[in-house]
């Protein structure tokens, strides 16, 4: 195994996140990487209504959600579901 | 070998390894289910043993792997020579084979699994990896390279039991019986249940799962059904308040050698209202009025069931 596979340019990836809520006022990314803060990761709005976000996250398999309006919104894009530590229904992005 | 995997277990050490610099200190068991009826080509097999081969290797972060075969499977090639061979030299060499009789499928389950949490710890994460699916294809080798994150999310998110998603054409077999089938019979037996259970999956049955060890060690323990094992768990989990999570693996279609004929799904059906109804018994029989409920419930189950024969004989038959 190369040891370099685990160099500090490897344990970051950039992933995008969209969020298609139009009539949204404002919309956040919330996650396990920001600790659920709602103001760390703002949204920005796209002229077609949706809402993106590229975060570089680490290796491995993240809890996230959008707020929209400061209401908790799972991702139906999103390659999977479980729930945060206050029981939520969140969903899973992989970091490969 | 024509390929290795694109993202195998190297970049599942990697992961693990590179996620807030903490490595989670539990084991992954792998455990193959080898098909019951192998297919004469033997690409898909291949293709899943390179995998297993790689598994085999990263002995940092998996067991040995465990191959379960059923005596019967054995028994009846046991003069073919390319069958033999490819045991011997491909199976053996990276995984230790388990040879069982077994009634079905979720009996070769519970022996792989079980003799698999023998050898484990209480930080293990026990992966289930059916044999009989079409993994030499394209669509196949994406799935193989994403099943690793079943065991990998429990580990790191510390989850109970993740369920493995497979995407499918909407007249798939699979698809009917779980949406007409198992479904409805859960909403009739256990409203509650299906409804905590649809929020995560629309695949109860699916082949695909990682379990952790304490988990493993309580449905190990339970009465064991020959049939239908991931619904008996995804219930167990939810009467328990365990960690539950899904995960898409990809598009994936199972062998022509193991495809569902039309009485095969019903017999599925059956088998998964049998389940219900004796779980049902064992959770209720303890009050006064059980019997009255129980008269009720197994009326509309009849309905229920007899609605799916239509359909699926309509699509299917």
């Amino acid at each position: 195994m190369n040891p370099s596979r685990y160099g500090a340019h490897r344990t970051l990836r950039a992933v995008n996140f969209v969020c298609n809520a139009p009539q949204a006022r404002a919309v956040s990314l919330v996650g396990d990487f920001n600790q659920w803060n709602a103001t760390a990761n703002p949204m920005k709005r796209m002229p077609d209504g949706a809402w993106f976000l590229t975060l570089e996250l680490r290796h491995g398999h993240h809890r996230y959600a959008f707020l929209v309006d400061g209401h908790l919104t799972l991702d139906p894009r999103a390659q999977g579901i479980t729930r945060n530590d206050a029981g939520e229904r969140v969903s899973l992005v992989p970091v490969s | 070998m024509k390929r290795s995997m694109a993202s195998g277990p190297e970049s599942l050490t990697e992961a693990t390894r590179a996620k807030a610099g903490t490595a989670p200190s539990g084991k992954i068991h792998p455990v193959i289910i080898y098909p019951f009826k192998p297919p004469e080509e033997y690409a898909d097999l291949e293709e899943l043993y390179r995998l297993i081969a790689s598994l085999d290797r990263a002995k940092d972060r998996f067991h040995r792997p465990i191959t379960v075969i059923d005596r019967k499977t054995h028994a009846s090639l046991e003069g073919n020579k390319r069958f033999l061979d490819f045991r011997n030299h491909v199976v053996a060499k990276c995984s230790d084979i388990l040879d069982a009789w077994c009634v079905d499928t979720c009996q070769m389950w519970y022996s792989g699994l079980g003799a698999a949490f023998e050898r484990g710890s209480p930080e293990d994460i026990y992966w289930l990896i059916p044999g009989d699916f079409n993994y030499g294809s394209g669509v196949g080798r994406e799935v193989l390279s994403r099943l690793h994150d079943l065991p990998e999310i429990c580990l790191e998110l510390g989850q109970d039991i993740c369920v493995g998603e497979i995407s499918t054409d909407h007249n798939h077999a699979k698809r009917l019986i779980d949406t007409y089938g198992t479904f409805a019979l859960l909403y009739n037996w256990f409203p509650a249940e299906a409804c905590e259970i649809r929020q995560y999956t629309e695949w109860p049955r699916s082949e695909f799962f990682a379990v952790r060890h304490g988990f493993l060690r309580e449905v190990l323990r339970h009465r064991w059904f020959a049939y239908e094992q991931t619904v008996v768990m995804l219930l167990h989990a939810v009467f328990n308040h365990k960690r539950i999570c899904r995960f898409s693996v990809g598009q994936i279609s199972d062998l022509p050698e193991g495809r569902e004929s039309l009485a095969s799904c019903v017999q599925q059906v059956e088998r998964t209202e049998r389940v219900l109804k004796t779980i049902w018994r064992e959770r209720h029989a303890a009050r006064r009025d059980w019997a009255e409920q129980y008269r009720t419930l197994e009326q509309q189950s009849e309905q229920i069931r007899q609605t799916a024969l239509i359909i699926l004989k309509h699509v299917l038959g």
